[in-house]
């Protein structure tokens, strides 16, 4: 299975609290009109700009095992190896964006409009995580078959750059998935463009191959934690 | 004095246009230019940094903030350049070679320059020896660097082994931040200090300089 699947820009919901809490925003927060002001205008420009994308592919887990592995710089204990190996199907993934939300970012900052920029940028980096769990939901239905998922199977991302799989590993992943073909490159550093993608697997099981106690050596220094509020959804 | 309560005001509350006015008529009313700067405008940013600090305002509000002081030192700038007036520092800045996020780098530029520091932006995939190359020509006092990736944090390891072999190390401060980057690693390659975000990267070049404004 391999699918080019195009996203509209109503598909992805904006929490607004999730997106302000990254900002260091607190739910109860007295926000200035300011402040109101540019939200709301950088969810305008995010409709207006967004060109979402993803590309889906199968894989089995022999050669998923390859990429896995990488550069061989993978931390030795780490979720995904155990999660991937109790999984029921695998497949590769690559969300983005496009390249004018980017090219926009910049534009604003360049012009010394930083907080519709900043706004701007906040916003689509929420954008772009949501797109993965998109591609989950959009997995998840076609296991099903079209029918309503089986409340056995949950489909959830995992990316390069987390939970112990080294970031190298975008190499093996881009040469197996090709998302170029749907307009992200990587470079030399494992840095995709435009900026606003994700990659990664989408692992599919019962819901508890998804679960670990997050407290990997690695666990202590990562930013997201965003592994509770994904355990917790299931 | 009045006029500089208003700018101070108008800046916190981001009026741009209006703070570049008022900085204007400031001038016309003969008030010195280095008065105007600290207890105008960077007055202004001090309130901002502690409001913000004390979670009173949020980012996008000091953005709004940080371009009226911009806005006003294009006013200010040219003046305080023909009197001599020693600005508080220079801090060349940018992301680290094969990097290319650049939005944190960009809010701790905007932050300093409204701090009042002069900003050399050198922007994303710099290399090593070009942070170097331009803080000796321009006599800067800090080098800032950022780095969003794991694969790209060992060449600020590289600057600062640079600036050691250059006979800088010491003259120049070297601060480095982003999201892979820790207070431990920043010891572990010599830089001089870590930044967790904007506004301690503002506090922490603060440091290496005598306060300025009320």
């Amino acid at each position: 299975m391999r699918s080019i699947v195009d996203f509209a820009s109503e598909d992805v919901s904006l929490d607004r609290a999730a997106i302000l809490r990254s900002q260091g925003v607190p739910d109860e927060a007295e926000l200035s009109e300011n402040f109101e002001k540019i939200y709301i205008k950088a969810t305008e420009l995010f409709r207006e700009l967004a060109e979402s994308k993803g590309i889906i592919a199968g894989i089995t887990t022999s050669r998923f095992e390859e990429v896995f592995r990488g550069e061989g710089l993978n931390e030795k204990r780490n979720p995904v190896e155990e999660i991937y190996r109790n999984s029921s199907y695998l497949a590769l993934f690559a969300v983005t964006l496009g390249p004018v939300l980017s090219s926009r970012v910049t534009e604003l900052f360049n012009a010394g409009d930083y907080a519709p920029g900043y706004m701007l940028d906040s916003v689509s980096s929420y954008a772009a995580d949501k797109l993965a769990y998109l591609a989950a939901e959009h997995l998840e239905a076609e296991l099903a078959g079209g029918e309503a998922p089986a409340v056995s199977c949950r489909v959830l991302s995992y990316s390069p750059g987390y939970c112990g799989w080294h970031i190298s590993g975008q190499k093996k992943l881009f040469e197996a998935l090709y998302p170029e073909e749907i307009g992200i490159t990587l470079n030399e550093s494992c840095l995709m463009t435009p900026i606003k993608s994700v990659s990664g697997v989408l692992i599919a099981g019962p819901g508890e191959i998804h679960e670990f106690v997050n407290s990997y050596p690695f666990c202590n220094t990562c930013a997201a934690r965003s592994c509770i509020e994904r355990m917790r959804s299931l | 004095m009045e006029l500089l309560n208003q700018i101070s005001e108008n800046l916190q509350n981001g009026f741009d246009e209006k703070v570049a006015a008022l900085t204007k008529e400031a001038v016309e009313k003969q008030i010195q230019p280095e008065e105007i700067l600290n207890n105008g405008l960077v007055a202004g940013m001090n309130i901002i940094g502690r409001k913000f600090k004390n979670h009173e305002i949020f980012l996008p509000d000091v953005l709004l903030a940080a371009r009226a002081m911009n806005c006003a030192m294009e006013v200010l700038k040219p003046l305080l350049i023909k009197e001599g007036i020693p600005i508080r520092g220079k801090v060349v800045i940018g992301s680290v070679k094969d990097d290319l996020h650049d939005i944190g780098k960009n809010l701790v530029a905007i932050l300093l320059e409204g701090a009042g520091f002069e900003i050399i932006d050198l922007g994303n995939d710099v290399p090593a020896d070009k942070f170097i190359r331009v803080a000796r020509e321009e006599n800067a006092d800090v080098i800032g660097m950022s780095a969003l990736l794991t694969t790209t944090m060992p060449v600020m390891k590289k600057v600062v082994d640079l600036v050691k072999d250059e006979g800088l190390y010491g003259k120049i401060k070297i601060i480095v931040g982003g999201a892979p980057v820790s207070k431990e690693y920043a010891l572990e390659i010599g830089a001089d200090a870590y930044s967790f975000d904007g506004a301690n990267a503002v506090e922490t070049v603060e440091s290496f300089f005598p306060k300025r404004g009320s």
